[in-house]
């Protein structure tokens, strides 16, 4: 591992400077080890990842929890979560006038390096394309652009670590044309100037970010122009690539070999993580642990994988546990099999109670899956740097491969309320339902659909009959909100209610 | 019927009077550990804490919390229970459980639920199958489930219910049904089962079922039937009757009371123990408890206030970065609430801290004698003027010695 790597004496750098020490290489497109360090923060050993966040928490884990029972050495922010205020109000973090406003209002701890970036990982596509000057995000009040110079003064002003410059990629899109691809590049390479000026223009004693340079999904010629300028004009002012498809990784530039490389490349697999990792990949984001948390599976790998037995040898083993299978609702052994797993979920509770959770759909079900599936990665990570150290990565991988099967687990149960920012909603009219109803029956067996007073976690009337359960539901999200008539208890319409909603404007429209 | 004598799980350490009203600070040992009278006791449903996790509850002070009979016995299910080893090892909780009988909810949740001398029928919310809950099987549930105190199955009707008959009717049926319990419960030595008095609000049936109640002797005794909508001066007038005539060496629970204003007046009235679902419920909806009273941190108000949930508050959330708390704001909480389960997770701590920090301040002034003082100063806090305090409350405390329009 890169404990023998040489810890840099930083005492002579700017505060905020951050420092990248790669400890092992093995040329490019190769796998490699190194150490981000920055003062102040918990120092990253690369490969690694960052925790992934929807409005300032790392889905399902509270502040305190990261803080106890999160190994996390950082997360990844999404502007857009925190601007739907914007053109009409300064977002309210804007206005939180403390050192580090941003770490401050999501409250997570002095130690964790915080990467800030426009869109949400993975990012929605939106409505409306990028401009010259303006940058399209979705925010979960709807579709929101803001300006170049917008993006420069939230980053300065909220003060993360790590600003990942904004890039002009047309999200969602099939096919770009020629023209397109050649616009994104001109773009990219104009807003990357910019945010340079206007981070390099920040008072000395004033706190600055680093910069990551976006690298686009573009082939090598169609980025050629925006790449020489990163090199010969900017390469002294950025402290990192963020990356956009890491097949293409062959094209960067070698000068920028050196800079550490934050992949916004979501893998849909470990598999796929290795072999990001086996190009040379420093920095993840793994939208796939939320996902298999959210799908009720527990994930079930380690990195090298443990020896075949003779009687597994020939079926390959799971990536994950569904959960919500009945045969662990009496399974006292921790979420792990093989090896063992020392995540609070693991080392506190048992299969059993994970599988009652997420049957009464208790949302202390997910937090405990979240914390393990984190962990997994974890170790896993821990696990693929000793492997480059000792220099047998290839081969470990060969045998991960050959171990476990080649995708996650399907998802078998239900998760949590599919959230607005996670629908993908381009098509609207046809009013697809993201969440089942909810039905209730009397004693005489009719069934009729409950009404909800619970929508958008308005306090419903006091109802005795349908308050201990249904609003509950209402608002974990076991039933649909979006398609019911808001209604008070007295039958009135409530489509003038104000609601900050998470549907893009959706839910309160259906009510008028 | 003569009454049989019980085995007891528990005592009752009683540590101090208040000299003027009928308040009680104890200590009350129970199997899994020592908890503090008067108590709140938070409802973890499901054998969960509306997404904290059982190191969250006690790190906010928890040692005895709900479970709910109905709910785990349908979810887990009996099998799943005895095969895990009850509700303390399902859901690695070390301190205490409480558990109810499984008959409120089964007239709460369930409109048509028919109530016969047999037991609860109603529908399988399930696969509606038509079901009955015996008292037999009630505690044989909750003997599944371990709990520390365990509830007798009742015949709850509302306490404003209009028909005498069916309200006399119940309150007996209660009686019968308690010995049935009494005779099925299988750990007298290990698992505490409650009593509890009915009656609706009629004081001479409460006083009769009382009566009857305390000659079964069993560990604890429950006012139940409360908090169904009755008015707040009948609530205090059963709470006070019943807790005249109960004996001092046990424990009183009134079930089903959260409201902090409702506590702190059935503390002076007598009680030791209470539940409810309320202060976690409307955490999920973006409420923090306060001393001036609930806010909604929804309320665009807030989406701008870097103030902390509660000014002073001591829980991890409202602490300080500097105190080793996480320095959380109202804004944050607005930014968050109904978007991301984390935010319910915070403020549904920040309220449970509230509840069980405010019965422990209560606890505080019984044992230094100055109850009446705490009360005058917990109303002038929560509101504005004395105007605004509510009639009942004023009413109900004079009743006890205690005037709170007095300077």
């Amino acid at each position: 591992m890169s404990t023998d790597a040489p810890v840099p004496n930083l005492s002579h750098l700017p505060p905020e400077m951050l420092d990248f020490t790669l400890s092992k290489t093995f040329g490019a497109l190769a796998p490699r080890l190194g150490r981000l360090t920055l003062p102040g923060r918990k120092p990253l050993l690369t490969p690694d990842f960052l925790g992934n966040t929807s409005r300032g928490a790392v889905p399902h884990i509270s502040q305190d929890i990261y803080r106890s029972r999160a190994n996390l050495g950082g997360v990844y922010i999404a502007l857009e979560d925190f601007v739907e205020k914007h053109p009409q109000k300064i977002p309210p973090v804007l206005q939180y006038d403390v050192p580090e406003p941003l770490r401050r209002f999501i409250a997570l701890p002095d130690a964790a390096l915080l990467v800030l970036g426009a869109r949400r990982m993975p990012p929605l596509p939106t409505p409306m394309s990028n401009t010259n000057s303006e940058v399209a995000l979705q925010t979960s009040v709807g579709f929101k652009t803001i300006s170049l110079e917008y993006y420069a003064a939230a980053a300065r002003k909220l003060q993360p670590d790590i600003v990942i410059g904004l890039a002009d990629i047309p999200f969602g899109q099939e096919s770009v044309s020629t023209k397109r691809k050649d616009k994104m590049s001109d773009r990219t390479e104009a807003w990357m100037r910019d945010i340079i000026a206007k981070r390099n223009g920040i008072d000395k004693g004033e706190r600055r970010f680093n910069i990551f340079a976006p690298f686009l999904p573009l082939d090598k010629d169609l980025q050629q122009w925006y790449l020489e300028h990163l090199v010969d004009e900017m390469a002294d002012h950025i402290s990192g690539i963020a990356i956009y498809d890491a097949y293409l990784l062959d094209d960067l530039p070698e000068e920028l070999h050196k800079l550490p490389r934050l992949s916004l490349h979501p893998p849909a697999s470990p598999q796929e993580l290795l072999r990001q990792i086996s190009l040379g990949m420093d920095i993840f984001t793994i939208p796939f642990v939320n996902e298999a948390t959210d799908a009720g599976i527990a994930l079930d790998f380690t990195f090298p994988a443990p020896e075949p037995r003779e009687d597994t040898k020939t079926s390959r083993r799971s990536l994950g546990i569904d959960m919500w299978q009945p045969e662990h609702a009496t399974s006292l052994i921790p979420l792990s099999t093989g090896t063992s797993c020392s995540c609070y979920a693991c080392s506190h509770h048992h299969r059993a109670y994970l599988q009652h959770l997420l049957n009464a759909k208790e949302m202390l079900g997910w937090v405990l899956l979240q914390l393990h599936n984190h962990a997994i990665l974890s170790s896993f990570f821990a696990g693929v740097r000793a492997s480059i150290s000792a220099s047998t990565f290839a081969a470990d991988v060969a045998a991960f491969e050959a171990y476990y099967e080649p995708q996650l687990p399907e998802k078998t149960g239900q998760g949590p309320r599919v959230r607005g920012y996670q629908f993908r909603s381009q098509d609207h009219a046809k009013g697809e339902k993201k969440n089942p109803k909810a039905y209730s029956k009397d004693l005489e067996g009719k069934v009729k659909t409950v009404k909800v007073f619970a929508a958008h976690g308005q306090e419903p009337k006091e109802k005795p009959e349908t308050r201990n359960l249904i609003d509950d539901e209402a608002l974990e999200g076991l039933v649909d909100l979006e398609n019911l008539r808001l209604e008070d208890g007295n039958g009135n319409g409530k489509g003038e209610l104000e609601l900050e909603d998470d549907e893009n404007g959706r839910a309160s429209s259906s009510s008028s | 019927m003569a009454p049989v004598p019980m085995p007891s799980a528990l005592s009752l350490e009683l540590l101090g009077k208040c000299s003027v009203t009928k308040a009680r600070a104890a200590t009350l040992h129970l199997p899994h550990g020592p908890v503090p009278l008067p108590i709140f006791m938070p409802v973890a449903t499901q054998a969960s804490l509306k997404g904290l996790t059982p190191e969250q509850l006690e790190e906010a002070g928890c040692r005895l919390c709900l479970n709910n009979t109905y709910h785990l016995g349908l979810k887990p299910g009996q099998a799943t229970l005895d095969a895990v080893g009850g509700a303390h090892k399902l859901q690695a909780w070390p301190h205490n459980i409480l558990t109810d009988s499984g008959g409120f909810q089964m007239v709460s949740l369930l409109k048509l639920a028919k109530v016969t001398e047999e037991g609860v029928r109603f529908l399988s919310p399930h696969d509606g199958s038509p079901m009955l809950l015996t008292p037999e099987h009630s505690i044989s549930l909750q003997n599944s489930i371990g709990s520390d105190i365990i509830m007798q199955l009742d015949d709850v009707i509302a306490t404003t219910h209009p028909d005498m008959v069916r309200m006399t009717e119940a309150m007996e049926r209660s009686v019968r049904w308690l010995d049935r319990c009494i005779k099925a419960h299988k750990y007298p030595e290990k698992q505490n089962l409650f009593c509890i008095i009915q009656g609706g609000l009629d004081l001479d049936l409460r006083r009769k079922c009382t009566a009857e109640m305390v000659a079964r002797d069993t560990p604890g005794i429950a006012i139940g039937g409360l908090s169904g909508g009755e008015e707040k001066d009948s609530y205090c007038k059963v709470v006070d009757t019943c807790t005249s005539l109960l004996p001092e060496n046990k424990p009183r629970y009134v079930m089903g009371v959260g409201y902090p204003e409702d506590l702190v007046v059935s503390v002076a009235l007598g009680a030791d123990m209470f539940d409810c679902v309320w202060p976690t419920r409307t955490a999920r909806f973006g409420n923090a408890i306060t001393a001036q009273g609930v806010k909604n941190l929804r309320n665009a108000a807030y989406s701008e206030d870097f103030g902390p949930i509660e000014e002073g508050c001591q829980c991890i959330c409202c602490r300080t970065r500097e105190e080793g708390g996480l320095g959380i704001t109202r804004a944050y909480i607005y930014h968050v609430t109904a978007k991301e389960t984390a935010g319910a997770h915070l403020l549904t701590m920040h309220n449970v801290f509230y509840q069980l920090n405010l019965m422990k301040r209560v606890r505080e002034a019984i044992l230094e004698d100055r109850y009446p003082a705490f009360l005058r100063d917990f109303f002038s806090k929560l509101y504005a003027d004395k105007s605004k305090y509510p009639e009942w409350a004023v009413t109900a405390l004079r009743g006890v010695g205690v005037d709170l329009l007095s300077d």
